[in-house]
């Protein structure tokens, strides 16, 4: 049999691309399971007190209702049991507007609907929190010790006695994730056994939470979660809906199917939220860094932490002998905030890479040669050497592609008809890490076919995870790609992390990459023989005449990874046009130049940094969820109030990857992409705008009311 | 979704008689508009009578009559073929224009001439039911009038609705000089001048035309003077497509030479109806086709202008969109 040839690396159409155009790949409601019944949630109107009476006999009169289920029947559960943000019907407090106070579970989709809007409910409402603006300035220190002040030398003296120096303060609004697929699940109990179709990106994670919840073993709990319609992390960490699932099914004692409005989304799975950062950078006149402040304001939910590390950036990006992050929280009353794409990286490097672009202005120097002249040499917060470090290159390299060269430094002069343009770079990064995760291989003979069938616990967000794993698995082996089963998404398989924090290729690739390895170390013993050149696994099941076998990896990051600081980085290049009499702005070309070791497959990878991308420019120009402070609620609870990029508003998108060795992170080399994509890119878009038009806007999105 | 029936119909007198039997009745055609305030339990009729197969879908000169010469669209004609009949695209690139900047191909396939003109108000406190709205239950106060109002009006507004009405190709129907032809219970017709067909709000935000309940918009009639020469929809939104005007504005002028014979400027976007510029359209009048004069007619329109709380851009952004679109206008 003939090895095949290498495809990791290469762009290899996705495995399960004709399975989703020919909607043949089940999401998680797309289950065909009998007898289901539907539960829709119904929630909150205020945003703080409590609930005094719940009426719920109109609802329960509606033909097909099955059971009403609010705090006064539901079944107790663990709130501590590892869900996010609360809300499980266990008391009549609320914490927010909008939190789920029961449900409707009824024959069909429709009556659960009609019933729940005739659930009558009165309240006792407090003071609620809600208004940030007001409130920033009572902000306190976060609980979690990892978002404690970190001070490097004395930032306050160095940035006083600065010759060059940017002090502003930048503000991001809150956003939503809004995956295409909205949370979605449908539950079926047998026995003390409950299987959950939900899309989750870490299978075992959901699967821990929700037997915690529901108090019950995690091997009682069953998730299947073979393709998810995007996360973004608001699918990272499980919410209430999960479980409530399970309430309602064993309620009914039937099969169950909740999934949530696009209008529930903004109150459901958390949000990223608004931070307002004031950044302070001090520099010789020469354009040497001499300190760097990144001190972030943020919300917190009014009974939970959580905040996203705005000040992450700035703690490895530039060479700086003085620096201070810090991080101030108000607790309000809105849902509780999680990981969103590039989480505390994305609106951080837009404040970090704004006022370096502020800086360079005023030094009157390139922004790209502000950037070269501060690059470190090791990781500034801890002074390990990098496992790799591509920044230079990405500048660089994106330079030449992009013709940086034609960018006229004078804000405002360059015109073209109706419209001003401008260029503007800025860079990002993003930790890499591998995550403990399991692996099988399965391999079957039939005479000289040879057949492989990878299962671990993974998931894959449309970002192509089956993909990846069937290529590396492929040349792990030594076979055909379409001889390459992969199973992933349930958590009866081995476990393994999650598709989160770029963790999703390193972990799962490596884990795969190394149980092909087991699997023929193994097989070469049992054959007993000596080999000159080492046979592939394929190879040896035809020669041993082996019908099956199979073998199983525990795989953890090597040693070396602890000794290097890992991170991807990149940098991006935008050119804009502003429209004269308007004020809109169209990305006429957006190019990512990113470092992030070996790259499985380019043509996924491109995707998925265009993905991030996209989100970039729609941080940068489009959006925003508003909320009325009167009464705490999202006022702009649609695809048509919240504005995310359409087809028009994204022009020519460019995608190079530095080749790049990375020898001490892992074994394959892989960094991860899935967060990098979106690093930088609003910062780029933004100091474009400067460039175009000689406006700096500091407070996003950047809406044409702003450039009038 | 509250339970309703659905009754489909055949010919134009059994609509009307059924809808005129049942106040809580309504005429579905695309639905765009309608199922989605359903779902939301915004609107909640409990009979849906589909009209959408009665046939009057034509696109065709108008022989008779003082619109003779002009253009008669059918009121159950789809938008997607409205915009690209080659009547439309020619003699009106206008009314054209402004359709294609609005909503997305895929509903502009399903939704109506006739429901475009009864779309109603996108305020998210009409939308939400937790929310104060007096147009959707009036008495209940107005939450935009002290809330979020960046995208409310600063035209022809009440104290007791600050909405604005949502449809592009209105405000080219109304620069046109369009007149909506309508049928009553008793068969009778009756024809609308485009700027009587929607209301501002006053004390009764909750109606939002002048058509009685009984009544069937049938067709729009465009007049013969079609500026097609010299005319521009101009919309500012907040991204390129499917995003619902800052400010728009439909522009449109008779020239004689570089002078002004008659200007038409209706602006989206700002009232709780398509808003003609009388004044500015007066300024215009006689004068010479300068940008000095388009600043001066803008200027003078937007003295009336009563900005809310967060939409105080609208009226600098309403003069640049004017000056604008009367430049676009200008240089076809």
């Amino acid at each position: 049999m003939q090895q095949a040839k290498k495809l990791t690396g290469m762009p290899v159409d996705r495995i399960d691309g004709i399975l989703k155009v020919t909607g043949k790949a089940s999401y998680a409601t797309d289950y065909p399971v009998k007898n289901i019944a539907y539960a829709v949630l119904f929630k909150s109107t205020i945003a703080a007190g409590s609930i005094t009476s719940i009426d719920t006999s109109e609802a329960e009169k509606v033909p097909g209702v099955l059971s009403v289920i609010t705090h006064l029947n539901a079944p107790k559960l663990n709130v501590k049991g590892g869900l996010r943000g609360g809300a499980l019907l266990q008391g009549p407090e609320i914490e927010f507007h909008g939190q789920h106070i029961g449900m409707v579970v009824a024959e069909t989709f429709e009556q659960a609907r009609y019933a729940a809007r005739l659930v009558k409910v009165s309240y006792r409402q407090t003071d609620a929190k809600v208004d940030f603006a007001k409130l920033a300035d009572r902000a306190v220190p976060p609980k979690d010790r990892g978002m404690a002040d970190v001070k490097r030398g004395d930032t306050a003296a160095a940035l006083r006695n600065a010759e060059v120096k940017v002090e502003e303060i930048y503000q991001t609004p809150i956003e939503h994730h809004h995956p295409l697929e909205p949370h979605s699940t449908i539950a079926v109990w047998e026995g003390d056994h409950v299987t959950l179709y939900n899309g989750s990106q870490i299978v075992n994670g959901a699967q821990t939470a929700a037997a915690a919840t529901l108090n019950l073993k995690p091997g009682n709990v069953r998730i299947v979660s073979p393709y998810i319609g995007g996360g973004f992390g608001s699918k990272g960490g499980q919410w209430a809906n999960l479980v409530l699932t399970a309430v309602a099914a064993k309620v009914v004692s039937r099969p169950v199917k909740l999934a949530l409005s696009r209008q529930q989304m903004f109150n459901s799975v958390g949000l990223r939220q608004r931070n307002i950062q004031k950044l302070g950078i001090a520099a010789t006149k020469d354009g040497k860094l001499t300190a760097l402040a990144h001190e972030t304001t943020t919300h917190v939910a009014i009974n939970s932490e959580f905040l996203e590390p705005c000040g992450d950036c700035s703690k490895v990006m530039y060479d700086v002998p003085n620096s201070l992050i810090t991080y101030r929280v108000v607790p309000l009353n809105i849902i509780l905030p999680t990981y969103t794409r590039g989480p505390g990286k994305s609106t951080g490097s837009f404040a970090l890479e704004s006022a370096m672009d502020e800086l360079a202005f005023k030094l009157n120097m390139d922004p790209i040669e502000l950037r070269l002249k501060n690059q470190p040499a090791v990781d500034p917060s801890d002074g390990k050497p990098w496992s790799s470090r591509s920044t230079i290159q990405c500048l660089k390299e994106g330079a030449r592609a992009f013709g940086w060269e034609k960018r006229n430094p004078v804000p405002g002069k360059t015109i073209q008809g109706d419209y001003l343009v401008g260029y503007g770079v800025a860079c990002g990064s993003y930790p890499a890490r591998q995550r403990e995760s399991s692996a099988i291989v399965r391999l079957t003979a039939k005479g000289p076919d040879v057949r492989a069938t990878i299962e671990l616990a993974a998931s894959d967000l449309g970002t192509g995870t089956h993909t990846i794993l069937a290529q590396t698995a492929a040349d792990g082996l030594g076979l055909p790609i379409d001889k390459i089963h992969i199973r992933i998404g349930d958590s009866d398989l081995p476990p393994a992390a999650g598709s989160v924090g770029s963790v999703g290729a390193a972990s799962f690739a490596n884990a795969v990459n190394d149980a092909c390895r087991k699997i023929t170390d193994e097989l070469v013993v049992k054959s007993g023989k000596q080999f000159f050149v080492a046979p592939t696994a394929a190879q040896l099941m035809i020669s041993e005449r082996i019908n099956s076998y199979e073998a199983r990896v525990d795989a953890k990051p090597p040693v070396s990874a602890n000794q290097y600081s890992s991170h991807s980085f990149n940098a991006n290049f935008a050119e804009v046009w502003v429209n004269r009499s308007t004020g809109m702005v169209k990305v006429a070309r957006f190019l990512a130049v990113t470092g992030a070791g070996k790259i499985l497959n380019p043509k996924t990878a491109r995707s998925q940094i265009i993905g991030g991308n996209v989100w970039g420019i729609g941080m940068a120009l489009t959006e925003e969820s508003v909320i009325d402070t009167r009464w705490g609620n999202f006022i702009t609870r649609s695809f048509a109030d919240y504005h995310v990029p359409a087809n028009l508003d994204i022009g020519s998108m460019e995608t190079i990857f530095i080749n790049e060795e990375e020898k001490f992170s892992n074994t394959l080399g892989v960094k991860g992409i899935g967060e990098v994509g979106i690093v930088g890119v609003a910062a780029a878009v933004v100091n474009a705008i400067f460039n175009a038009t000689g406006k700096r806007v500091r407070d996003l999105p950047v809406t044409p009311d702003k450039l009038l | 979704m509250r339970p309703f029936k659905f009754t489909p119909v055949t010919d134009a007198a059994s609509a009307i008689a059924l809808l005129a039997k049942n106040e809580h009745a309504r005429f579905i055609g695309g639905g765009t508009n309608l199922l989605d305030l359903m779902k939301e339990d915004v609107e909640r009729p409990n009979e849906l009578i589909d009209i959408s197969r009665l046939g009057i879908t034509k696109v065709s000169t108008i022989l008779t009559g003082n619109h003779s010469g002009g253009v008669s669209i059918g009121a159950v004609g789809k938008n997607a073929d409205t915009a690209n009949h080659p009547l439309i695209r020619q003699k009106y690139p206008l009314l054209a224009q402004a359709i294609l900047a609005g909503a997305s191909a895929q509903i502009r396939n399903m939704a109506t001439n006739g429901g475009n003109l009864l779309q109603r108000t996108r305020c998210p406190y009409f939308y939400d039911v937790a929310m104060p709205c007096n147009k959707r239950q009036p008495g209940s106060g107005c939450g935009a009038l002290e809330g979020i109002n960046r995208m409310h009006a600063i035209f022809g507004w009440s104290e007791h609705c600050v909405a604005v009405y949502p449809s592009d190709m209105s405000v080219a129907l109304a620069a046109l000089g369009a007149t909506v032809k309508v049928r009553g219970t008793a068969g009778q017709e009756r024809s609308i001048a485009f700027t009587d067909f929607h209301r501002l709000p006053g004390n009764t935000p909750e109606r939002d035309t002048n058509l009685a309940h009984g009544e069937m918009v049938t067709a729009i009639e465009l007049p013969p003077d079609n500026f097609a020469g010299n005319s521009y929809y101009l919309k500012v939104r907040d991204r390129a497509s499917y995003a619902f005007a800052l400010v728009s504005v439909a522009a449109a002028l008779e020239l004689s030479g570089s002078r002004i014979v008659n200007a038409r400027i209706a602006l989206g976007g700002v009232a709780h109806k398509p808003w003609r510029a009388f004044a500015a359209e007066r300024l215009l009048a006689g004068k010479e086709a300068t940008e000095a004069n388009f600043l001066l007619a803008a200027a003078e329109e937007m003295k009336s202008a009563k900005p809310l709380g967060h939409n105080l851009f609208k009226v600098e952004l309403g003069k640049r969109a004017i000056v604008r679109s009367l430049q676009m206008a200008m240089n076809k």
